[in-house]
């Protein structure tokens, strides 16, 4: 058993006893478990997750299912969402458990079209943006080193395209969100967000080309 | 000033993903244009969180946490996969008709629009979504457009994504959200044009003029 388990078990087991809420404390500790995921990769972390989560959502899916194989389905789906995506949570935002709610709702949302319809086709995160006016794509990250060396030559930008890149990036905040946040023009954040990836890009080659020489 | 707003339940059931993909999509367009219903849904879905996963009741119907070797073994699974969602930007559709454009809402971006085809200043493209007798469409009415006056038997939804409309009951603006069913009889008409995404659950039902001897039109629409 993990570290992180142990203390949720223990967490549980004393909450049966006091029927006192302590959705503050879970909610710090489901924040800092999917921190741990985003920034580390941590399975223990992860693991503390889905003994929270997993058998309700197990539950939950099987009343609206009916259907022992389909409510795992959306458990697999919605818990490698959570893993896949647990950088996009932001605590500003809402609830953990609001958040991985939202995770369910779209994995059932689109499984229930699947079943009514002839059709393939995704739709949930078009109605519901996980990342406001942004959509997430099954895109392969850099590795965590390249991130690493990101975060280095961020600061080697100047400042007006650091605030872009970092409210956009790490704030997850849409380009409208910024233009008004930052009073500027939605085109001036357009323009800087791209000068600065162009950097940005250009910075991660050279360091590559550079290594080779050595 | 967007002054037509999805009544609550249907902001509650398109919080709990409870409606047709057809409806969410288009209460997902007003929801991003109006942040009254936008603030309402936020509080809608963390209600639904609450009630799933942290009710006292939920817990007493908690085992003490029974994971079986099943749910285990995806623990593995799932972490097997060192790759992360990246975020980016989502490319938004347009469609052309009759010389304009519009850029459609992110909602409806990877949704199959047919082809424009109309009578007179009226052109309607399906949206094909496979939902039976729910028909989605974009409807474009040229500037001096009118529709004959109509009633419904099922439901007529009507979201304004562009331009103006008005019918006896008003003038609507983009991102109004205008729902009508049986009890509603009316005949809008646009000065300026107007470009509005319709659901609609039955045929129309032309009440007057030459609408009623107008077969095609009411398929048109419908």
């Amino acid at each position: 058993m993990t570290q992180a388990g142990t203390i949720l078990l223990q967490n549980q087991k004393s909450g049966l006893h006091n029927k006192v809420m302590t959705n503050d404390n879970n909610h710090q500790q489901l924040a800092a478990w999917l921190a741990d995921v985003a920034n580390n990769r941590d399975k223990a972390a992860f693991t503390g997750l889905f003994r929270f989560f997993a058998p309700k959502i197990q539950r939950i899916a099987h009343q609206q299912f009916s259907n022992e194989s389909q409510a795992s389905e959306v458990v697999q789906e919605t818990m490698s969402n959570v893993w896949r995506k647990a950088h996009l949570y932001s605590p500003e935002k809402g609830a953990p458990t609001t958040w991985v709610y939202t995770i369910m709702r779209n994995v059932s949302f689109d499984m229930l079209r699947k079943m009514k319809s002839r059709k393939e086709d995704n739709f949930s995160e078009d109605i519901w943006p996980l990342v406001e006016a942004d959509n997430v794509e099954t895109e392969v990250y850099p590795d965590h080193l390249q991130q690493n060396q990101i975060l280095a030559y961020l600061d080697k930008l100047p400042e007006n395209q650091k605030q872009v890149v970092k409210g956009f990036y790490f704030l997850e905040m849409s380009q409208e969100q910024l233009a008004r946040h930052l009073n500027l023009p939605l085109g001036t954040v357009k323009s800087r967000l791209r000068l600065a990836l162009g950097k940005l890009k250009q910075q991660l080659t050279e360091q590559d080309m550079g290594e080779r020489d050595d | 000033m967007i002054k037509h707003h999805p009544e609550t339940k249907l902001l509650q059931s398109f919080s709990a993903g409870e409606l047709p993909v057809s409806l969410s999509a288009a209460i997902s367009i007003h929801v991003e244009m109006c942040p009254v219903c936008q603030q309402r849904c936020e509080e809608f879905t963390e209600q639904k969180a609450e009630q799933y996963f942290e009710s006292a009741h939920v817990d007493d119907l908690a085992e003490p946490i029974q994971i079986d070797s099943n749910l285990l073994a995806m623990i593995d699974n799932i972490t097997d996969d060192p790759t992360q969602a990246h975020v980016v930007e989502p490319t938004l559709n347009s469609v052309a008709v009759k010389g304009d454009e519009y850029q459609l809402p992110r909602a409806l971006r990877s949704m199959s629009v047919g082809r424009f085809a109309g009578i007179g200043k009226v052109s309607r493209a399906r949206i094909d979504l496979d939902e039976g007798e729910i028909h989605t469409s974009l409807l474009q009415i040229q500037p001096g457009g009118m529709i004959p006056e109509h009633t419904h038997k099922g439901f007529e939804l009507t979201l304004l994504l562009d331009g103006e409309f008005s019918d006896d009951m008003g003038t609507y603006y983009p991102g109004d959200f205008i729902w009508l069913d049986g009890r509603h009889q009316h005949n809008p008409k646009t000065e300026q044009g107007c470009l509005c995404l319709t659901v609609v659950s039955d045929a129309l039902h032309f009440t007057q003029g030459f609408g009623k001897l107008l077969n095609p039109f009411g398929s048109l629409l419908y």
